[in-house]
């Protein structure tokens, strides 16, 4: 027989699951924003000394080729992941958001031309234009985020369009535009705090494959150039010693996996709490 | 006619196990998480008896009908039901999955939703059968469909249930389950869908294959007048339980019980205002 | 939207990334190629190269000349781009084919067994590989299986090149995050459909269960997973050129990046268009799969 789980119960599992994945996400922000201070050692400073030494209590998760501290390395890269990605998910999130609202609410002429213009963008396979121009562009950590982000905005785009128009015909938004407010105010007040949370949502699940993307690109040399601390140019440049000094590929691998981990299963609770909530 | 043959094969060896009942539902209370929505129900169906279960919508019946039928979906928390003498919970899944359409067929209230929206008439069908070792006669079910008011029945049998409309459906669900035959057949609301025409043709097929076959009928309803037209027994259920329980004469033309009476009451108000 | 104004968005877009890179076309040829440049050499590049003609009419001719199959001349050899891409593809589909195989025989059976045994351990085991799949990029996926299974276990050569030994680890590579993406996302198909009203019809009539599985639950799923493998493609290309730089898999990917490092840009240029192009041709095969798995759904070509 089927045992039938009380609604409320679902709710408050859902509840303290994404507070516990939430402030363990806001803990690595804070080591994050952090690092400077958490760092033991200088993370660009090189040593010829240190070359390869295995993780000691000095240097806890060794030292690379050249003689500089992983640790250090993966806090600093730590910080660049996660500004990088989190810069590219708010402006890509609030580009495609807005682009949307206007779609949907103005309708007519205005909204073909923005839903042509994404269906555009959203016909090209992402990670080849992204290589593409940051690779024409000649690299760089703003080169990365510009080719992720010609793309990343369409996702936003279309989810708030379709919001966008389910309440655009409700009640209270008549009865504000009754009222005399202007379009904008309409949809700063009205509609923006109404249709923000699936839209978070979404920006939410959005961080790991965006932490995927930059990391990609910078393995491949096209997103952050050395000597600045990335997971995903560590890696690169750690691999060809991966036979005499694995933990200089391991940590930043383990840092990157973690990350991720943690912010799509952040995407995933959130989204799971947003269905619980639904329910009742 | 060989299908007849074997039903009357079925309700001899019935006569061994127990001469009298096709299906018994002993003291049945069923529920849904913490709520009950079935009470201590006792029925008794012989072969070729129409039962009619009435009663307002929210009142148990639907339930009742899935739990007889032998669906997992509802908590048993009292009781049993038992085919040919046999209780449904001892069954394997094997046994259960092949007793369901041939032994108790069941005509769903969402016709639409009772098929794959995706593919033809004709090969779930032909799947249906297979499924129960029998052969599949197309021409068989044309004739069927057209004796329930559905012209065509060879377009039909190609075309998918999302093409049809709700109506013609639910003609198709009721050929569908009628064609395997079963010895008990459960209908759930069979007219709500249709007009009073196909509603009539509807009953009337339903009537027939009761009286040819020998197979008990039990019939979930809110209308009254269709339990007057063709039951033989008649069970008035409120929240739950079953309030009143007899022949059709005792049940509909003197009442015992009130709230039987007040939902008699209903149908001559609302044959007056038909005519007016 | 159609098909042919989404093409031709593709090519203005892919001429336009020539003009997007920094510095002016004939020195990047002439650098790219090594010749040592002067005021002079540089102008008599440009006019040979076309770019003192306007833009639109440099981007009509480029055009016409790619309808034909010309995607010009590459700056490093010198030998066309069309066929270079040519060449590299056919690498890289025999990859992408047999990740695909792999990836599709991995997590078809995995999300129907999920699906029909909604949390048992089996569900729970499956969901934390495709959580964990669609978490690893696949470049730290290859890296760790080349340092387990060629320098830790040495099953294979760490560089195997173009041969089946060598195909293994990339398709691998490649098959982990695509598996894992597919078992979610076919999973929860097939879970909305199990719970679809027409199920329990089925069911009630005593059809067997293989049969409402197979040929009414997961043939309605079809349609869906044919879209859902049609978008992983483009993933699959993107990945492709990592996977390949990883393991000198001599593809169309690992060509794109050589061609980046060697400031290349006609033949990067090319991979865009070829990638694009087949991007789109692929959602349009998909499209037409959809509409005759599940007819409800009108064509809007």
């Amino acid at each position: 027989m089927k045992t039938v789980v009380s609604v409320k119960l679902i709710k408050r599992r859902a509840r303290i699951k994404a507070v516990i994945i939430g402030s363990l996400c806001i803990l690595l922000i804070l080591a994050a924003v952090l690092s400077d201070f958490l760092m033991p050692h200088d993370p660009n400073a090189t040593s010829a000394l240190l070359i390869r030494k295995p993780p000691s209590a000095m240097y806890p998760f060794g030292t690379d080729s050249f003689g500089r501290c992983v640790f250090s390395r993966v806090l600093a890269g730590a910080k660049t992941t996660i500004f990088a990605t989190t810069f590219l998910v708010a402006v890509t999130f609030a580009i495609g958001t807005i682009l949307g609202i206007i779609s949907g609410y103005y309708g007519g002429i205005t909204d073909s031309v923005i839903m042509r213009t994404t269906e555009l963008f959203l016909a090209f396979p992402q990670m080849v234009v992204a290589i593409a121009v940051a690779g024409i562009l000649g690299g760089g950590l703003s080169a990365a985020l510009i080719a992720l982000g010609v793309t990343a905005w369409t996702g936003y785009a279309k989810l708030a369009r379709s919001h966008t128009l389910s309440i655009r015909n409700e009640n209270y938004i008549a009865a504000a535009r009754l009222a005399g407010l202007s379009g904008w105010q309409i949809i700063l007040r009205h509609i923006l705090p109404n249709i923000l949370f699936p839209l978070i949502t979404n920006a939410l699940t959005q961080i790991g494959t965006t932490m995927i993307g930059i990391s990609g690109l910078s393995f491949l040399g096209l997103g952050v150039i050395p000597p600045q601390a990335e997971w995903g140019s560590m890696i690169s440049e750690s691999r060809a010693y991966i036979q005499l000094a694995p933990w200089s590929v391991l940590y930043p691998a383990a840092a990157t996996v973690l990350t991720i981990m943690l912010f799509n299963y952040l995407g995933d609770a959130v989204m799971e709490l947003g269905a619980a909530e639904r329910r009742s | 006619m060989a299908s007849f043959d074997q039903n009357a094969e079925k309700n001899l060896q019935l006569s061994h196990a127990r001469p009298d009942y096709v299906l018994e539902v002993k003291d049945l209370s069923l529920s849904y998480g913490d709520e009950d929505i079935v009470k201590h129900v006792n029925l008794q169906i012989q072969p070729g008896e129409v039962l009619c279960i009435a009663g307002e919508s929210g009142c148990g019946k639907s339930t009742l009908l899935k739990a007889i039928h032998g669906m997992d979906a509802v908590n048993v928390t009292g009781g049993c039901v038992c085919f040919e003498g046999k209780n449904l919970k001892g069954l394997n899944k094997r046994e259960l999955r092949s007793l369901m359409g041939t032994g108790i067929g069941l005509i769903p209230q969402n016709p639409q939703g009772s098929f794959n929206p995706l593919r033809t008439f004709e090969v779930q069908m032909k799947e249906t059968m297979a499924s129960h070792g029998l052969p599949f006669d197309p021409d068989e079910m044309v004739q069927l469909m057209e004796s329930m008011g559905l012209p065509q029945g060879k377009k039909l049998l190609k075309s998918r249930p999302f093409e049809l409309s709700g109506g013609m459906n639910q003609r198709v669900a009721i050929v569908f389950s009628l064609l395997l035959k079963p010895s008990v057949l459960l209908c759930d609301e069979i007219t709500s869908a249709l007009d009073v025409m196909s509603g009539q043709n509807v009953i009337d097929e339903i009537e027939s294959y009761a009286s040819h076959s020998n197979a008990a009928i039990i019939m979930v309803t809110h209308h009254l007048g269709i339990a007057d037209r063709i039951a033989d027994t008649v069970a008035v259920m409120n929240h739950g339980e079953i309030v009143e329980y007899g022949s059709k004469d005792q049940v509909l033309h003197d009442p015992a019980d009130s709230y039987t009476r007040m939902l008699l009451e209903k149908i001559p108000r609302i044959r007056r205002e038909a005519a007016s | 939207m159609s098909l042919i104004p989404l093409l031709l968005a593709l090519s203005f877009f892919s001429f336009l990334l020539l003009d997007m890179a920094p510095g002016d076309p004939a020195e990047k040829k002439l650098a790219a190629q090594g010749i040592a440049v002067s005021r002079e050499v540089i102008e008599a590049e440009r006019i040979r190269m076309g770019l003192d003609r306007p833009f639109l009419l440099r981007y009509l001719s480029w055009l016409i000349s790619a309808l034909h199959g010309d995607l010009g001349i590459s700056y490093k050899d010198s030998l066309p781009v069309a066929a270079k891409l040519v060449t590299g593809l056919k690498m890289t589909c025999r990859l992408a084919g047999f990740s695909l195989l792999l990836a599709l025989m991995i997590s078809v059976p995995v999300s129907i067994l999920c699906a029909v045994r909604q949390g048992s351990v089996f569900d729970h085991i499956a969901r934390i590989f495709s959580f964990a799949g669609n978490s690893i990029p696949n470049f730290l996926i290859s890296i760790l299986l080349m340092y387990l299974l060629c320098i830790r276990f040495k099953l294979f050569p760490v560089i195997a090149g173009d041969s089946l030994t060598g195909l293994f680890l990339p398709v691998i590579s490649l098959a982990i995050p695509m598996a894992g993406r597919f078992i979610r996302q076919f999973r929860a198909e097939m879970i909305s459909q199990l719970e679809m009203d027409y199920v329990t019809g089925i069911r009630a009539r005593g059809v067997k269960e293989m049969a409402v599985l197979f040929s009414n639950v997961f043939r309605n799923c079809l349609g869906h997973m044919i879209t859902v493998i049609g978008l992983s493609l483009g993933t699959l290309m993107g990945g492709s050129v990592v996977i390949e730089t990883i393991f000198r898999w001599s593809g169309i990917g690992k060509l794109v990046m050589d061609s980046i490092t060697a400031r290349d840009y006609p033949t990067v240029q090319g991979f865009v268009l070829l990638m694009g192009t087949l991007y789109l041709l692929i959602g349009l095969v998909t499209d037409l799969i959809f509409v005759f798995l599940d007819p409800r759904v009108e064509l809007k070509v």
